[in-house]
């Protein structure tokens, strides 16, 4: 639907009906979404108290860049999305390329195994992950079988990150497959079979049709990993509580320890508002550099 | 007839002088309350739910409404709460942890309850109680309870290892390492250590290793609050012999000094695991070890063990109410005097014997609620050796730097010298 300027009172009282389906969602995003997003931005620029508030400026701002925490906690989520998000695309793409030749009922198998992570609590992911990286757990018990000492895994300011990243990594990308199989459904046949014809085996089809073809979902995963990785909580949180020292802390888990923890909730919507800053930096740039007209 | 009618109205007012003014109120009360122990019926409200029921019976009219909060959320969930100004009437907070902010009390979110008890009331709690409720001067709460911090020794691996436990529960610091030596061993003979003697856990807001760090006579911050005082020499020498434990005399499991609570009690506690012979619990743990079914063990309790202080240190607590704003001063009396009556002595002693809290009331504790519970009894001697956590308005923030060090001290990445020094140069600007 395509609106032009001055004209949306028009498309509304013409689609009226399609506006009122809508309505409910939207005045649930305005009051639980939107609304608090706003008060945000407002009361970062006061000191929050319970009976009155203090206009202070930039004042939180400034103290959320020249903070001992701020920037220990960015480099820590910048490592994680860093070799996470590449990671999960790159896992979703091949899962998907592999998935997508198998008949149909195949198809329906892995799909649906692949995407069950997806809708299980993170809660229970992180606290399977935290029996395996016990010092008696799983994972130490592998390397002691190739005579390697069991390592602290999340004691440790050298391993506490990685085993976090490790275990995002490994939580299968649901959402991910499931877009890359759509989308790799409904690239033309004709393609490949030109290709075919030309002589271009299995990978150099897979390399110049599906891999350009699929970019635009590439695009769309990157940015969704990217936000989302931004604002890894859980699993810092039930596995490490930020330690040992600030190793693992991160953005969300800063900002969630300034709100509720120390009650500082002009602080921390300062900080929530730099985390928005960040996000929308690296979705541009993303967008600037993944982003392309794709027609077939 | 004109006699009768003036003997009646004057009956009346008479009557209306007397009667408290508290019945003069009627409406609906709200508390929060958090899971106590259980009943036949497996109810762990049973307790807070009997006394609203008896508290409705004589205050008619007024309704009271109980909201039910796991303890692990209680604090998030009331400070979500106090921010959008949407309180209970009462809760069950600790004022001197990190539930409710000192900040909040100087915002008047809690009320003063200086006015509810008379000074011979008073006179019932033990100091450290009430000190524990009290800020700049007034009262905040009314405690009914306390607890304090010991080691719990599980005697089958004494036995098991043909260890004495500590006389009386008390022991030097030579005398615990020779014992925490002799309880480390392997257990199934394949090389590996299978039993710890000892093991703790450092996490923001937990003090369970924390009496060591005083055992050489330091405190975190100086008695006005207003200096930094944990990178004194008896500071580090109690750290060093902290880490000690794990990296010289390895009687500690690698996972000594993280941040999983519930894994360190499950090594102590639960009967599949029992991989760790002593851990410094608070007192709700000694309920947990007698009377669970799933975590009955065999033990006793201990002093930690005594440093160059010459005393066995220990951080206690106080739990108890508090009372938050009114705007109906009628209502505020009631709320009041509902508080009151939640913490009176019966309930204190029903509390000692059935919770594992000690009284925080001496009439409550006159009645003996431990004489059938030897651990408690001497868990109950160690009160006297208790601190409590400084009572500075960005503790939460203090104590989080401090404990962030901590952990790189146990985990061997920092001396204990360095990583206090360092928590000291970041607590710096939370103390102006």
């Amino acid at each position: 639907m395509v609106i032009k300027n001055g004209s949306l009172l028009k498309d509304i009282y013409k689609h009226k009906l399609d506006y009122f389906f809508i309505l409910p969602k939207f005045i649930l995003f305005i009051i639980f979404i939107a609304l608090p997003v706003v008060w945000a931005f407002f009361i970062a620029f006061q000191e929050y108290g319970i009976f009155e508030t203090i206009w202070v400026g930039l004042t939180n701002f400034r103290d959320v860049l020249t903070g001992d925490l701020f920037w220990i906690a960015l480099w820590n989520t910048f490592r994680y999305t860093l070799v996470v998000v590449p990671s999960q695309v790159i896992i979703a793409l091949i899962l998907a390329s592999l998935i997508n030749p198998l008949n149909r009922k195949a198809q329906i198998f892995f799909r649906g195994a692949y995407y069950l992570p997806t809708v299980t609590s993170v809660v229970v992911i992180s606290m399977i992950w935290r029996w395996m990286y016990n010092s008696k757990g799983l994972i130490n018990y592998l390397l002691s079988l190739l005579n390697i000492d069991a390592v602290n895994w999340l004691g440790s300011s050298t391993w506490a990150l990685p085993a976090i990243i490790l275990m995002s990594i490994l939580t299968p990308p649901g959402v991910g497959v499931i877009l890359y199989l759509a989308s790799m459904g409904s690239i033309p046949e004709s393609l490949y079979e030109a290709a075919r014809i030309d002589g271009a085996g299995p990978i150099t089809s897979w390399f110049k049709i599906t891999l350009p073809l699929v970019k635009p979902t590439t695009l769309y995963l990157a940015i969704l990993g990217t936000i989302g990785s931004f604002q890894v909580f859980a699993q810092v949180l039930l596995l490490t509580d930020g330690g040992p020292g600030y190793a693992t802390t991160t953005l969300v888990h800063l900002i969630y320890n300034s709100a509720f923890r120390d009650f500082e909730f002009g602080f921390a919507s300062a900080q929530a508002i730099v985390l928005f800053g960040i996000v929308l930096f690296f979705s541009f740039i993303q967008v600037k550099f993944l982003s392309s007209d794709v027609e077939y | 007839m004109k006699k009768t009618g003036l003997m009646l109205m004057g009956l009346a007012l008479i009557l209306t002088m007397l009667t408290p003014s508290v019945l003069a109120w009627e409406g609906k009360i709200t508390i929060w309350d958090a899971p106590r122990w259980r009943n036949e019926e497996g109810d762990q409200f049973h307790w807070i739910k009997s006394r609203i029921a008896k508290f409705e019976e004589l205050h008619p009219g007024v309704e009271i409404e109980l909201v039910e909060v796991p303890w692990a959320e209680l604090g998030e969930k009331l400070n979500i709460a106090i921010a959008g100004r949407d309180w209970p009437d009462i809760a069950p907070v600790d004022i001197s942890g990190g539930t409710v902010k000192l900040k909040h009390l100087e915002q008047g979110v809690i009320e003063s309850l200086d006015s509810y008890f008379t000074e011979e009331e008073l006179a019932d709690f033990f100091p450290a109680a009430l000190d524990a409720y009290s800020y700049n001067g007034h009262l905040y709460g009314i405690p009914t309870s306390m607890t304090v911090h010991s080691l719990m020794l599980n005697l089958d691996i004494f036995e098991e290892r043909g260890v004495e436990p500590p006389e009386n529960g008390r022991w030097t610091w030579d005398e615990f390492i020779e014992k925490m030596k002799k309880l480390t061993f392997d257990r199934d003979g394949d090389g590996e250590i299978d039993v710890y003697g000892f093991s703790t856990y450092i996490l923001k807001g937990y003090y369970e290793a924390w009496p060591f760090l005083m055992m050489d006579g330091a405190r975190p911050l100086s008695k006005d609050n207003q200096e930094y005082t944990f990178d004194s020499p008896e500071a580090i020498s109690a750290l060093e012999k902290l880490a000690s434990l794990k990296f010289e005399y390895k009687v500690s499991p690698m996972e000594m000094g993280g941040a999983d609570v519930g894994g360190t009690f499950q090594a102590f506690a639960n009967p599949e695991q029992r991989t760790v012979a002593v851990e410094p619990w608070a007192s709700w743990a000694i309920a947990t070890l007698r009377n669970s079914e799933k975590y009955k063990t065999n033990f006793m309790v201990a002093e930690y063990p005594i440093g160059e202080s010459g005393e066995p240190i220990t951080i206690g607590g106080s739990g108890g109410f508090v009372v938050f704003r009114q705007r109906d001063k009628g209502k505020a009396e009631v709320v009041g005097e509902f508080a009151k009556f939640l913490s009176d002595t019966e309930q204190q002693y029903i509390f000692a014997v059935e919770y594992g809290t000690f009284p925080a009331r001496k009439s409550a504790q006159e009645m003996d609620p431990f004489k059938d519970n030897p651990q408690m009894k001497r868990a109950a001697e160690m009160l006297k050796y208790a601190i409590t956590v400084p009572r500075h308005p960005n503790w939460p923030q203090i104590d989080e730097r401090i404990q962030a060090q901590l952990q790189l001290v146990l985990n061997g990445e920092k001396s204990a010298e360095e990583a206090l020094k360092d928590a000291g140069r970041q607590v710096e600007r939370f103390l102006k």
